[in-house]
């Protein structure tokens, strides 16, 4: 039997991704993309855009149409639709990441040939614990580095009383860069807004340790395993960490990176003799972005505040255990590219593409979901 | 680093003149001389500043021939002076005719001094850094020359009247620091010098965040680098002596570099705030004779100064 697959979030990084990989699969008959506010999915003979929202009750915002057709036929839900907003406040993304993740899973009470849900998640539930990550739920009450990271948790808590009735499998995605082979990334994340700032010299320091694992992976591989994971090696009640795991960069080497990448790709770069951002304990970077905000300029507050949404998580370093998901990808030929090879590609893709020369008012978003 | 071959040269006297006028923070608030909330600036450290209605030349004056006279320095012994200056106005003593651009402190300083064996420099372009930069000019001049002993640094610096008196969230005092640099000088020997400059950020006006931003980091490398050199670390140096922007920025930075805070000499931030380019050395002077340094005490100097100059010595007392 061939898939029938509803996708939450189509639009987004990881969902516009989906789109034709899951469309050019022959186990997969048909996708319904669910498209919030106008928004566009790419034009192929297996895909319907419905307009929908997650955020507008059980019926997903479909017409009274819609909704029965899908709740009829799909056999796959893939939920990606988030609000990776990291400015934004808790009740706000609850809203999407919580309310709408119970929404999604109301909807598939109600879909009479359902076989499985694959909720993307994130990695950075674990919060401010540090050490070896678990592909498991884990309460905890480390705490949290922003809104966005609790918001997922209490979405993960959603999905584990869930899973009592329902095939739900939890795929958590660390920090999604860009392609692997072009380099190219889809819509600009708090990351790519971090490396602008060290470009622009208005990155000063870092929290974290010069050993802090910094967890990244490519957004073609991310796709391709989601579609994989989601329809010919479904596994329900799995928690899965779709992430570097045991290759990570160290932040010190990333820098370093960066700033060989900065220079190969943008030779004039080098005159302006700019400074890697320093790696700091968090008392001090937050000491230094407390007296920004009392007495910097706009610009030079706007630019810590991109940092401070999403850097001190670097400064609870943590591993996480992947051997749950390489096991469930095993050799489907899905590898995994290696971050030192393609981390200079996204930069040289990123400078490339006039990145440099965007205003730094773009809201903070995390994963590039 | 001086080479072990090389005669020692140190910083052997150090006298001051501030501005008269004694104004607390608040006051140059109410004067409309401020551009951040007084009690902000208090929260950083400042309290009072310092301010002349001297012109530069004659603070540097009075502090130099307090200086000779304090350490009995007969005039025509001193080999050269060099005279330091963070602002173009600070380098002539200007009238209306245009050819007044070219009368020289400097050279005032010398015939008002009788110091008629020095030849004269002018340092400029280093804002802050400039006094620290010229004292390391000091002692590679001594190096260089056998027959010499002796340099008479002086830095003055006087904003003109009603200037703002706020640089970058710091407060600025008028006053002037004038010391001796003398070869085999038996106290702060100069063991190391470091300047970076990085001329990227040389346009103040368009790049104040920017500069705000690279301090840091820069700040952090050139000490550790020059702790590097002498091949020592943070546990061998007795005190900070800083130049004496704001005290958040110094708890931000000891943040950085992994120094505590009791190795910082911060409490003329709240006396006087920057004095340009001569903040280092007066707490030097300060620290001494509040008995905070002892013989053989490694004494770390660090400043910033516009045009983009990251400075650092490090002194043996």
């Amino acid at each position: 039997m061939r898939d029938t697959i509803l996708l939450t979030g189509s639009t987004g990084v990881i969902g516009r991704a989906l789109v034709p990989l899951l469309a050019e699969r022959r186990d997969v008959e048909h996708v319904y993309a669910l498209v919030r506010g106008g928004g566009e999915v790419a034009n192929l003979e297996k895909v319907k855009a419905v307009p929908g929202d997650i955020a507008a009750g059980e019926r997903l915002g479909l017409s009274d149409q819609q909704f029965e057709e899908i709740s009829e036929n799909v056999t796959v839900i893939i939920h990606a639709a988030a609000d990776t907003r990291f400015s934004a406040s808790l009740s706000q993304l609850q809203a999407a990441n919580v309310d709408g993740t119970q929404n999604v899973l109301d909807f598939a009470r109600r879909c009479r040939s359902l076989r499985g849900i694959v909720c993307l998640s994130t990695v950075h539930v674990a919060g401010q614990r540090t050490d070896a990550i678990e592909e498991d739920i884990v309460e905890h009450s480390a705490g949290f580095v922003n809104c966005y990271e609790q918001s997922k948790y209490e979405s993960e808590l959603v999905l584990r009383e869930g899973m009592g009735d329902l095939p739900i499998s939890i795929v958590r995605l660390s920090t999604v860069l860009g392609d692997s082979t072009t380099g190219a990334v889809a819509k600009l994340a708090a990351i790519h807004q971090g490396l602008r700032l060290y470009y622009h010299s208005l990155a000063p320091m870092i929290p974290g340790f010069p050993s802090s694992p910094v967890d990244l992976i490519a957004s073609d591989y991310a796709a391709a395993a989601i579609a994989h994971l989601a329809v010919s090696n479904f596994s329900a009640g799995s928690v899965l960490h779709l992430c570097g795991g045991r290759d990570t960069l160290a932040l010190d080497d990333l820098l370093e990176i960066t700033h060989k990448a900065f220079v190969r790709y943008r030779p004039s770069w080098r005159k302006r003799s700019i400074a890697s951002p320093t790696i700091v304990d968090l008392s001090t970077f937050e000491l230094f972005a407390r007296s920004v905000d009392e007495v910097g300029d706009n610009l030079l507050r706007q630019s810590v505040n991109v940092i401070r949404h999403f850097a001190p998580q670097l400064a609870y370093p943590k591993t996480y255990d992947d051997d749950g998901c390489r096991n469930a990808l095993g050799n489907m030929g899905i590898d995994k590219p290696r971050v030192a090879d393609f981390y200079p590609k996204v930069v040289r893709w990123l400078i490339e593409s006039g990145w440099a020369d965007q205003k730094l008012t773009t809201p903070v978003t995390g994963v590039a979901r | 680093m001086g080479s072990s071959s090389q005669p020692p040269v140190g910083v052997t006297a150090i006298e001051c003149v501030l501005g008269a006028e004694t104004v607390s923070v608040e006051e140059l608030e109410t004067r409309g001389l401020l551009e951040t909330p007084a009690t902000r600036l208090q929260e950083f450290g400042f309290h009072c500043v310092r301010l002349s209605s001297e012109p530069a030349h004659e603070l540097g004056l009075r502090a130099a021939r307090k200086l000779l006279g304090v350490a009995s320095v007969d005039p025509e012994s001193v080999d050269a002076i060099f005279y330091v200056g963070a602002t173009p106005i600070s380098h002539a003593v200007v009238t209306s005719d245009p050819r007044s651009a070219f009368n020289y402190p400097v050279a005032y300083l010398q015939y008002e001094l009788e110091l008629t064996g020095a030849v004269t420099t002018g340092v400029s372009q280093l804002g802050c850094a400039g006094l620290m930069t010229a004292v390391s000019m000091a002692r590679n001049f001594l190096i260089a020359n056998e027959s010499a002993s002796r340099v008479l640094c002086v830095s003055s610096d006087v904003f003109p009247a009603g200037s703002r008196r706020e640089m970058i969230y710091n407060v600025i005092s008028d006053g002037a620091c004038a010391l001796l640099v003398e070869k085999g000088a038996g106290k702060n020997r100069i063991l190391d010098y470091r300047q970076v400059t990085k001329g990227y950020y040389w346009d103040l006006t368009t790049k104040k965040n920017e500069i705000a931003a690279a301090y840091f980091p820069t700040a952090r490398a050139i000490m550790q680098d020059t702790l590097r050199d002498c091949g020592i670390d943070w546990s061998s140096v007795g005190l900070i002596l800083p130049h004496n922007v704001s005290l958040r920025s110094w708890e931000i930075l000891l943040g950085l570099i992994g120094a505590p805070a009791e190795k910082l000499f911060g409490a003329n931030i709240a006396r006087f705030g920057h004095v340009i380019a001569a903040d280092n050395f007066i707490n030097l002077r300060d620290a001494e004779d509040t008995g905070r340094v002892q013989p053989g005490d490694k004494l770390l100097l660090f400043t910033f100064g516009f045009g983009a100059n990251w400075a650092c010595m490090l002194l043996e007392h």
